[in-house]
């Protein structure tokens, strides 16, 4: 039903809570979908995975607001598991 | 540890031949405090110039206020660690102030280059928007300053603020061989097993993140401006001035830490209706997720170590920094800990939460009324007789008339108030609309 949204946040957990239901872990807040700090062909890779991550965010259904971390591994990021750590 | 702190009453200042205090009559050696300034190779100007309460006059641009203070007894110096001073642990022994008295920073150097944050504070002595701040039953006394442009950002904010330190040393030691007409004595001494323990939460802004520098100036503990874990402080460090401003609103200076009402109501209510614990100081504005909540954790921790039965938490800035002292809030309570919520409310236009992430453990909140003077309703400031600091002030455009851009207004005209309002500690008694 209607678009689907993925949210790149350095902030997740408030994007969760304020009830988005694709999150995607950005890296901090000055530079969200990537990092500077790690040279230009790191900071491109992983601002790349950033944004796969998103978009497989975009094909996968889900339940209710989940969080997809693009440095947990898998394009699509495993769903869920850094809720869970983060929500206790 | 106990301090005592003698106040001097400043009902007049005047320029003389000598610096001294005696009955209630400030006089300041204007040409040999300024020559203490212009010691340092940094300046370029350097002037003084009086405020008195009730003046139709304004001071632009504010950088901070400094409530004069100085050890007579005890280690250490007031202010410490800021601009180079001695880092001694400061909080014992006797400490004389100039209660009514204001040193007033003002300069056009601004707190980075990074953007993002403006000193937007201009200080009127009379008038409603005066009647806003505390300022305007103070007399300040203003150091009118400016540094080598050539200098990067950190030295000409160090030269500025150390400027403003010297002035408030050199009025301070006026007191120092005479016995205060007020004395008063803080300590955390032994008291009723049964009352409950609270401890202070002071969640203070870091400009760290957004300069880049770990040396910008800004809001400081013992100096030090930096995103760092949780600090413990005795609350009378913090009257020693251990923690100071300033950060971007009238309500977030040294002094009006100095005399946060809520602070000093806790120390002279411990062992009455509490024992109070003493203050958590917290930094914010980390920057993932994983920070804000690190720090959150460790503060509700540490507030648990230290027995806590119960939470006061402020905080001085906005936006993303509401997280980290949200989730702080939150740690506290799932830790047992009874915590009330210090805070101004965001703009509730269109059915819009006050609060960035109203998380339900907040179920105690005091509102200061709102973040914003535009919410607020608070109309333009009259013009004034006499300006002190820059002749010109920019302000926003008209987005709607098309002409967005900042314009140059004179200072000495009507002029809509700073964009922020957010009384941080409690010092005016504006709440929530409902």
């Amino acid at each position: 039903m209607g678009i689907p949204v993925a949210m790149i946040s350095a902030i997740y957990d408030l994007a969760l809570t304020t009830g988005a239901n694709r999150v995607v872990r950005g890296a901090r807040i000055e530079h969200v979908c990537g990092d500077p700090h790690l040279g230009p062909e790191k900071d491109y890779a992983y601002g790349l995975r950033i944004v796969r991550t998103a978009l497989g965010a975009l094909a996968q259904a889900v339940a209710g607001p989940t969080l997809f971390d693009p440095l947990a591994g898998g394009a699509a990021g495993a769903a869920g598991q850094e809720a869970a750590r983060h929500a206790s | 540890m106990r301090l005592e702190l003698g106040s001097f009453p400043v009902e007049r200042v005047v320029f003389a031949d000598r610096t001294r205090w005696a009955d209630g009559t400030l006089e300041v050696h204007r040409d040999a405090v300024l020559r203490a300034v212009r010691d340092d190779p940094r300046i370029v100007s350097a002037e003084l110039e009086l405020a008195a309460p009730g003046e139709s006059v304004r001071i632009w641009p504010v950088r901070d206020v400094i409530e004069p203070r100085i050890k007579v007894e005890g280690a250490g110096v007031c202010y410490p660690g800021i601009c180079g001073r001695p880092i001694a642990t400061v909080g014992e022994g006797r400490t004389h102030r100039l209660a009514g008295l204001g040193v007033a920073e003002v300069s056009s150097v601004n707190w980075h280059d990074s953007g993002g944050d403006f000193v937007e504070t201009y200080l009127d002595m009379s008038g409603p928007y005066a009647a806003m701040y505390p300022y305007h039953r103070l007399h300040l006394l203003c150091v009118v300053v400016e540094p080598d442009p050539a200098l990067g950002s950190e030295a000409r904010n160090d030269a500025v603020h150390k400027a403003a330190l010297t002035v408030s040393d050199a009025v301070a030691a006026a007191t120092r061989g005479l016995t205060a007409p007020q004395r008063e004595v803080f300590e955390l001494g032994p008291v009723n097993e049964a009352l409950p323990k609270v401890v202070y939460l002071w969640c203070v802004h870091s400009p760290q993140a957004m300069s880049g520098s770990p040396d910008a100036y800004c809001t400081a503990t013992y100096g030090l401006t930096q995103l760092t874990p949780p600090w413990y402080l005795h609350p009378n460090e913090v009257l020693d001035g251990a923690l100071t401003g300033s950060y971007r609103t009238a309500f977030a200076m040294s002094w009006t830490v100095a005399n946060n009402p809520l602070h000093l109501d806790l120390l002279r209510r411990h062992g009455k209706d509490w024992r109070f614990l003493g203050d958590i100081v917290l930094r914010t504005e980390w920057t993932t997720q994983h920070e804000k909540q690190l720090m959150a954790n460790q503060a509700a921790k540490l507030a648990q170590v230290l027995g806590a039965d119960g939470a006061i938490v402020t905080w001085d800035a906005g936006g993303n920094e509401f997280i980290e002292v949200i989730r702080t809030v939150q740690a506290c309570e799932r830790l047992g800990i009874r915590t009330v919520f210090l805070t101004s409310e965001d703009d509730a236009t269109d059915g819009a939460p006050t609060m960035l992430e109203p998380l339900p453990e907040a179920d105690a909140i005091v509102s200061t009324s709102f973040f914003n003077n535009h919410t607020l309703g608070v109309p333009e400031a009259p013009p004034v007789r006499r300006v002190i600091g820059l002749p010109e002030k920019a302000i926003q455009g008209d987005r709607r008339a098309g002409t967005g851009k900042d314009v140059m207004v004179p200072t000495a005209g009507p002029l809509p108030p700073p964009r922020r309002y957010d009384d941080h500690y409690g010092f005016n008694s504006l709440s929530c609309i409902e």
